[in-house]
């Protein structure tokens, strides 16, 4: 068999029946066994857009998402989402051409050294350099982006191993072995959690990855633990639990962050400590222990010491975790706290500008319980992130660990495909939106129902508000106030769509968008001058947060 | 501080560049390098520094999948800077 035959078998034995992609002159041999192949490719309009719809496909699912590029700048292209997937742990096999191994090394037309650029912002990658090797790699790549913390692995092959004769039977891979924790340290931890007064849990996405949504709720339901959840590990928790506070951070809710200000006992699952989360790490959770509970033994005492870590699957750790209730004061001081810092949504039919919050609350009261939600990064992701609820973390679909500006279209292509009966939803923001627009083409010709919402504040108005809050209001390159018609944009795409800009047209809007049948845009207009509350300033502790001014 | 890292990587392309990249993204410098093949695999004794707990990079290397093990052992400032103090 060929090996660009062998390599659409592989991956229907796999179960891939959908992948993204682009393609040329190294990776033809491959494009032209598509047309006898089962597997079903998706033309996006770039690679980056190809690898970012993977992306969706993966995180919507948890399953191994695969884009395919060809050599040089397909490859490059691919780059920045393959840097995407690592910092969000994201499952994904990135296949790109090569040249022909004769021609390697020789600057050849589109020739880039793709393993050497990926090799920092990979999980793993390999090239094949023998067509014996070619099925074992795929074979190995799809069981590292799997096991233990996913991410994405890159597969190059040259053009001449695509089209010569390789051997079919793949060899069988080695086992791989989670990490242990031990009795003793499940022991204290269960011990720290019973003597402590004031835990807090702090959710991240490793919770959602490990598929540990239920057992996570479980042990919220035995404990009645307040929680805390990063903008991944969104949608673990139950959003109606009385002592769930929503996001923690940068922009984390008041709530969130005073109570892990608070908290005695801090039990981090499936969660890193990153940056954006713990604001000046010197100040973070001041009081408390920490109980690190993750797969990844690199992320144990990486910004901070844990005064007991469990390493291992989440599924097999939470259901051994926490058997008595937290204590009652505890519990009522979250309580009280998470009344009073409630977000003061405006009131329904208040005439004026729309308030892009408490058009999200509405948004997402309106749309369905397993609605899947992307967006791009900014100010509107943050909006999405704190006012929005999900049922599940595969419902969430935003760009965090690299803050990736033009994830969201895409990704919610890659979702609609693989949820093709479930409300797919891309809030963009107006600079990040046309970033990736070209995949309007991709929408069009797969006739997909995505509804995509433009936030548009004719900013990019996350850099425009640290300009006005931390460097004196010079506004330096951010003023988009000539965005193109997005409507009319829309129009050449043969997409329906509507515009609007004061608030007493928000709900109609939404329900003509929801209730439409194919690809809808709703281009919403925002004041420019609102911004994104509470927010904690540079090398500030998270208490130290600033919140909306009266 | 200064640290020795005994390293059976499989004879892998680019393994070398991993090692490297890793060593100096997490923030160590390689002092000195050693190399020898060994089968289908190779050992690599590198000698690094740095200021940040070598736990850190150890933690990361491990992560590598073309490394078979690692050994680190901190080392005692080098003989001449022994003499020099
Ligand atoms: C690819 C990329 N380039 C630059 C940035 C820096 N950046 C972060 S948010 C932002 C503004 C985004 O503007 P917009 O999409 O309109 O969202 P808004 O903040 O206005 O809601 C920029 C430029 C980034 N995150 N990603
Ligand atoms: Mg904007």
């Amino acid at each position: 068999m060929k090996g660009a035959q062998a390599i659409l078998e592989f991956l229907v034995q796999q179960g891939v029946d959908k992948v993204f992609g682009y393609p040329g002159g190294a990776i033809m041999p491959l494009y032209d066994a598509l047309l006898d192949s089962p597997v079903q490719h998706y033309l996006c309009r770039h690679e980056q857009g190809a690898a970012f719809a993977a992306i969706g496909y993966a995180r919507s699912t948890n399953q191994v998402g695969v884009c395919i590029a060809t050599s040089g700048p397909g490859a490059t292209n691919l780059l920045t989402s393959l840097a995407d997937a690592k910092l969000d742990s994201v499952p994904l096999v990135m296949i790109t051409g090569q040249v022909a191994r004769a021609a390697m090394g020789s600057d050849a037309f589109q020739e880039v050294d793709v393993l050497g650029l990926s090799l920092s912002i990979c999980k793993h990658s390999m090239q094949v350099l023998e067509p014996q090797d070619l099925v074992p790699c795929l074979q190995k790549a799809f069981q590292i982006a799997r096991e233990g913390r996913p991410g994405p692995v890159l597969v190059d092959i040259p053009k001449d191993i695509l089209t010569g004769l390789v051997p079919a039977s793949p060899e069988a891979c080695k086992d791989y072995s989670i990490p242990e924790h031990s009795d003793q340290d499940l022991q204290v931890a269960n011990q720290l959690i019973s003597s402590s007064e004031r835990p807090v849990l702090y959710i991240g996405g490793g919770v959602g990855m490990a598929n540990a949504v239920a057992e996570l709720r479980d042990l919220i339901q035995r404990t009645g633990l307040p929680q805390v959840c990063t903008l991944k590990g969104l949608g673990s928790a139950e959003s109606e639990h009385p002592l769930y506070l929503g996001m923690l951070g940068m922009h984390g809710l008041a709530a969130a962050n005073l109570s892990v200000q608070q908290c005695d006992l801090l039990i981090a699952v499936g969660a890193r400590l990153d940056d954006r989360v713990t604001g000046k790490l010197d100040e973070f959770a001041p009081h408390a222990k920490l109980i690190h509970i993750d797969i990844d033994p690199a992320e144990i005492h990486k910004r901070r010491r844990a005064d007991v870590s469990l390493l291992g699957d989440l599924k097999r750790i939470l259901p051994m975790l926490g058997k008595e209730q937290v204590k009652q004061p505890w519990q009522q001081w979250v309580s009280d706290l998470k009344a009073s810092k409630a977000f003061p949504y405006a009131e329904d039919n208040s005439p004026g500008q729309i308030d892009a919050p408490q058009l999200l609350r509405q948004l997402s009261d309106m749309s369905a319980d397993d609605a899947i939600v992307s967006c791009d990064v900014g100010q509107h992701q943050m909006w999405v992130a704190q006012h929005m609820r999900f049922s599940q973390p595969t419902c969430h679909l935003s760009s965090g660990g690299l803050g990736t500006m033009g994830f969201g279209l895409p990704a919610a292509i890659g979702a609609q495909v693989a949820n093709p009966g479930t409300q797919v939803i891309a809030v963009c923001g107006d600079g990040s939106f046309m970033m990736n627009v070209q995949e309007l083409g991709t929408l069009r010709r797969y006739q997909m129902p995505v509804k995509i919402l433009i936030l548009d504040n004719q900013r990019l108005g996350m850099v425009k508000q640290w300009q006005e809050l931390f460097h004196e209001e010079r506004y330096s390159e951010t003023d988009l106030s000539d965005n193109p018609e997005f409507s009319r944009l829309a129009a050449a795409f043969d997409i329906a769509s509507d515009v609007i800009h004061c608030r007493s047209q928000v709900a109609d809007a939404l329900a003509r968008m929801l209730a439409h049948q194919g690809p809808y845009l709703l281009h919403v207009q925002l004041d420019h001058k609102d911004n994104v509350w509470p927010i904690v300033p540079p090398n500030t502790a998270n208490h130290q947060m600033w919140e909306q001014p009266k | 501080m200064n640290y020795q890292l005994d390293m059976l990587l499989s004879d892998q392309p680019a393994v070398l560049e991993r090692v490297l990249q890793t060593t100096r993204y997490r923030g160590f410098k390689v002092d000195s390098m050693q190399m020898q093949p060994a089968s289908k695999q190779m050992r690599v004794s590198m000698q690094v520094s740095g200021q940040q707990p070598i736990s850190l990079l150890t933690s990361q290397l491990h992560k590598l999948y073309d490394l078979a093990s690692l050994e680190c052992q901190a080392q005692l400032a080098r003989n001449s800077e022994l003499q020099s103090a």
